[in-house]
């Protein structure tokens, strides 16, 4: 296991002026040894070439990689060490599961009985003994995945990078698939990168993750900050649903008597008072995007009172929609907003339309975004 | 990601050498391959042209007006285009119908009758010329076994000649090599057709008639006009065909006659400029008004193709079909094998008597055994230069993003569509008597320009072969080989090779085969007995007036088709259905 470092990257697809395309612009980042990093964005945001940069099977343009501490940005692909899966697994169909598997460590120059350890371990790691004489396009999409997992796994990679290896998948098998290959990939300790559309996937699987739109990266966190916190609009929409609203910080409340000392701020928006932690960098008068999750915000129907830390908004039912696990309201609010409340569908009956409801949203789960 | 695949190309190509920008390795072979076909390719045919418009020292456009003035040459080309035009319209009229049922139906012995439509193309027609007219003539094997069930009556006189003689003759021997060619362009065409296309049309209302005339038909229009342009030029600038049936009213003949000679006026390369042109006049015209605005291919087909299981009664006319066509294209081959082994053929519906004479003959013999090792020769040094050109072209193309990529696409095609009595009309000029590479020419030892020659022509289908193969690669198979530790040279034996083989082996077989029987090359750049190939001896046995050259001849003819028919089986074992892509243009 290594660690990972990417320094100032860019990448310019096409020469002259008219054809080009910045696909990465100017990324800077760095895995820890033994971390499962995810690279997360929309199609063509830039991931799959990052991956495929520290592969060496795309020349960056300008800035440098580094594994362990090496810098290994003119180093040829077969040199660099790096196991990639890929999105079809690439599985040669002109050879069985086993010679696929063994094909790492035969081009390492490993003796024939280490090689077929190797092949073996790691064909039983993912549970494919049984499969090792079969021809690739004997298999299924998941004995596939499984296959190509373990040939990257074997070739005993400094860092396993994945590249979308979920989405040719079902969606049961994914699902499945999802803790499974956590769980083998953190059983061998490489550091790994994976390179995913699906937030469900990057928030269930990853030590930390990287958000990237138009060739940048937008955000670096852990999976809770980044959903909780999300830096931009992009990030909070990608990852989830939110509502939006816009607002301006108010100054702080005369310290009175009765005021419980808090670290929330109020701000100002079309749809009334919320309170929100407050912001680093941001005074009074400021302007701000307000963002809050469906699912935290509270809807009783009775009136509530606030206390410190929860904002109480008023709100009209629009529309209910049953989801199974969930019940999502679209609830109408002052000045022509509607928000999505997601609220755990129990066994009563959904609210009707028209009723007035109170909406409570606490302080923490108010975050605050550029305007 | 969609666009992966655009950059995955770069950085495999500009393994071949440096680092970036295509490689320099990778540019500098790109620009001696240009160089190459252009040289043996472009320059040829660029002398030969301009020789026709060189009168007296001067640039001039004497001779063309000459040409186009001289009602005997005009009125050869309107013969031309008019014998090209027949043959083709009628190509297509066998070959369509015979597609649809094969790709619509599935009926037993459906793979077997679909191979044995290819066998025609393994004989040039001019071998089967003369047994055609054993068979066919007023008093042939037809008419004989029509008098024996009693449909004719026993004058002689009032017997038909099934084959006439001229134009007609040359139509059906052209057709019955040909058709195979569109059937092919056409099986592949319909294939590529996404099923839904048409069944959205019958779901929306249209009768099957309908929906093939307004969706299919659209769509494998420019399948159909690939397939048509090769049987068209081919037809238009055929030698061999007109010359043995004896109908000597078509330019190529003329051509052929004026280029044997050891002095040639500039008339004659004005000839092949008139030639030339109008095949490419033919070929814009055709594009212009069928090739245009075909979507198909364009897209993966979304669903898989559902085929009708015939019952028995259409079992039974999907076999009627497919057998009428098949034993008449096979006529002409039973005919050459029958002549081969008869000693005695005169007035009987099957040879008298039986004799394998010939076939011993032509073996022992030192001209005829000649020109069998000649042609095995000169077909296969031609076979290893093209599959050696083939592979690194289809590479650059493929895999690279060299500068001059698509122009050298373009220069490894482009002998499809430039005829070989062209090409060889090329080498006559750049070898004749008095220029620098005489010694190379057809009078002197013609080796060199006969190889080279079999080579330029048969290019296209090892590139095209190779490239299917490799187009069919994913590069991400390539890469994983590089990122699990395969240097480049590693990926190309351990991963691409074995997975192009098929296709490497197949293209190498089939241009073997073709180069094998060879005729407008052969016939024009083989002067001298001792370099004869099989079909110019072929030729000089047929046209010798000796009592035995029709089995002599047709000797000769059986082991071409023995050596075609094998090499054909093996390509047709490799390749499978892929073997169509090979002759679409």
């Amino acid at each position: 296991m290594k660690r990972i470092r990417l320094d100032n990257i860019v990448k310019v697809f096409g020469s002259g002026s008219k054809a080009s395309a910045i696909a990465v612009d100017n990324v800077s980042l760095t895995i820890e040894p033994g971390e499962f990093f995810f690279l997360l964005g929309p199609s063509g945001c830039g991931k799959t070439t990052l991956l495929r940069i520290i592969a060496g099977l795309t020349d960056p343009t300008a800035g440098h990689v580094t594994l362990g501490d090496r810098d290994v940005t003119r180093l040829a692909v077969e040199q660099r060490n790096t196991a990639l899966v890929f999105q079809n697994y690439a599985l040669w169909p002109h050879m069985t599961v086993r010679q696929n598997v063994e094909f790492g460590p035969r081009m390492r120059g490993a003796p024939a009985a280490t090689r077929k350890q190797r092949a073996a371990d790691n064909l039983e790691r993912v549970e494919m003994t049984d499969y090792a004489d079969r021809k690739p396009n004997q298999l299924s999409g998941g004995q596939q995945q499984r296959i190509a997992l373990a040939r990257a796994l074997a070739a005993q990679p400094d860092c396993l990078l994945l590249d979308e290896p979920l989405s040719n998948l079902d969606a049961r098998l994914r699902l499945h698939m999802r803790h499974e290959l956590r769980r083998l990939v953190k059983s061998t300790g490489t550091t790994a990168v994976y390179v995913t559309h699906d937030q469900k996937e990057a928030l269930s699987m990853a030590d930390r993750m990287a958000v990237m739109n138009d060739g940048k990266v937008v955000q670096i966190g852990r999976p809770e900050e980044v959903y909780n916190r999300p830096a931009t609009k992009f990030v909070a929409d990608f990852l989830g649903e939110a509502n939006f609203t816009p607002g301006i910080i108010a100054a702080p409340s005369p310290q009175g008597a009765d005021a419980p000392a808090t670290a929330a701020v109020r701000v100002e928006t079309p749809v009334g008072e919320l309170l929100a932690a407050a912001p680093a960098g941001r005074g009074p008068g400021s302007d701000v995007l307000c963002c809050v999750r469906p699912e935290r915000v509270r809807l009783t129907l009775q009136p509530a009172r606030t206390d410190g830390n929860v904002a109480i908004l008023q709100a009209t039912v629009a529309e209910s929609i049953y989801l199974g696990e969930m019940r999502q309201y679209l609830c109408d609010l002052p000045s022509r907003q509607q928000w999505k409340i997601s609220v755990l569908a129990g066994s009563e009956k959904a609210i009707p339309a028209g009723t007035k409801v109170t909406l409570q949203i606490a302080a923490q789960d108010v975050a605050i975004l550029p305007a | 990601m969609k666009g992966t695949n655009d950059f995955d190309t770069h950085r495999l190509a500009g393994g071949m050498g440096g680092h970036r920008g295509g490689g320099i390795l990778a540019n500098l072979t790109g620009g001696g391959l240009t160089l190459m076909l252009l040289a043996a390719l472009v320059l040829p045919i660029a002398v030969v042209i301009a020789g026709g418009f060189l009168h007296e020292g001067k640039v001039s456009f004497y001779w063309l007006s000459h040409a186009l003035t001289n009602r005997i040459l005009v009125g050869q080309l309107v013969n031309g285009l008019a014998l090209a035009a027949t043959t083709t319209l009628i190509c297509m009229l066998i070959a369509i119908p015979l597609a649809i049922v094969r790709t619509r139906f599935s009926f037993r012995g459906a793979g077997i009758l679909s191979a044995l439509l290819l066998v025609p193309l393994i004989l040039p027609p001019f071998v089967g010329a003369l047994s055609m007219r054993k068979i066919l003539a007023q008093g042939g094997v037809l008419n004989r076994i029509l008098l024996d069930i009693g449909i004719l009556g026993p004058r002689f006189q009032d017997w038909p000649d099934w084959l006439g003689s001229g134009f007609p003759a040359v139509v059906v021997l052209q057709v019955l090599h040909l058709f195979p060619i569109l059937y092919l362009n056409a099986s592949a065409a319909l294939a590529n057709v996404d099923p839904a296309a048409s069944q959205a049309a019958r779901n929306l209302g249209a009768g099957p008639l309908r929906a093939f005339w307004k969706i299919t038909l659209p769509l494998i229009r420019s399948g159909l006009f690939a397939g048509g342009t090769i049987v068209f030029i081919w037809a238009f600038t055929d030698i061999g065909t007109p010359l043995i049936v004896g109908f000597d009213e078509v330019l190529p003949v003329t051509l052929f006659q004026r280029l044997s000679q050891e002095d040639i006026s500039p008339l004659t390369y004005t000839l092949v400029f008139v030639l030339l042109s109008s095949a490419v006049a033919m070929y814009v015209l055709g594009k212009f008004v069928f090739g245009r605005n075909s979507a198909a291919g364009a897209s993966k087909a979304s669903i898989a193709e559902e085929t009708r299981r015939l019952g028995p009664a259409g079992t039974l006319a999907a076999w009627v079909m497919f057998g009428t066509v098949i034993c008449l294209a096979l006529t002409p081959h039973v005919g050459v094998v029958l002549t081969a082994v008869s000693k005695r053929w005169v007035n009987t519906i099957v040879p008298s008597v039986f004799t394998t004479e010939y076939l011993r003959f032509v073996i022992t013999r030192p001209s005829t055994y000649n020109s069998i090792i000649n042609s095995l020769m000169y077909a296969g040094t031609s076979t290893l230069i093209d599959i050696a050109i083939g592979c690194v072209a289809a590479w650059l193309m493929v895999r690279s993003k060299i500068r001059g990529r698509t122009f050298l696409d373009g220069l490894c095609m482009l002998p499809l569509a430039v005829p070989g009595l062209i090409l060889a009309a090329g080498y006559v000029a750049i070898t004749v008597k008095g220029s620098a590479l005489e010694s190379i020419g057809p009078m002197r030892n013609p080796f060199i320009i006969l190889v080279v020659a079999y080579s330029v022509r048969r290019l296209p289908f090892v590139v095209r072969g190779v490239t299917a193969g490799l187009q069919q690669v994913p590069v991400a198979m390539e890469e994983a080989g590089r990122n699990l530790g395969a240097s480049k040279a590693g990926v190309i034996f351990r991963i691409t090779a074995p997975l192009i083989a098929a296709n490497i082996i197949a293209a190498g077989v089939l241009t073997f085969a073709f180069a094998m029987l060879e005729v407008s090359d052969s016939l024009i750049l083989a002067q001298l007995e001792n370099h004869y190939p099989i079909t110019k001896e072929i030729y000089k046995q047929m046209s010798s007036g000796n009592v035995d050259a029709a089995a002599i001849a047709s000797a000769l003819g059986v082991y071409g088709m023995l050596l075609l028919g094998g090499t054909f089986a093996i390509a047709g074992a490799l390749m499978g259905k892929r073997l169509g892509a090979i002759f679409r243009a």
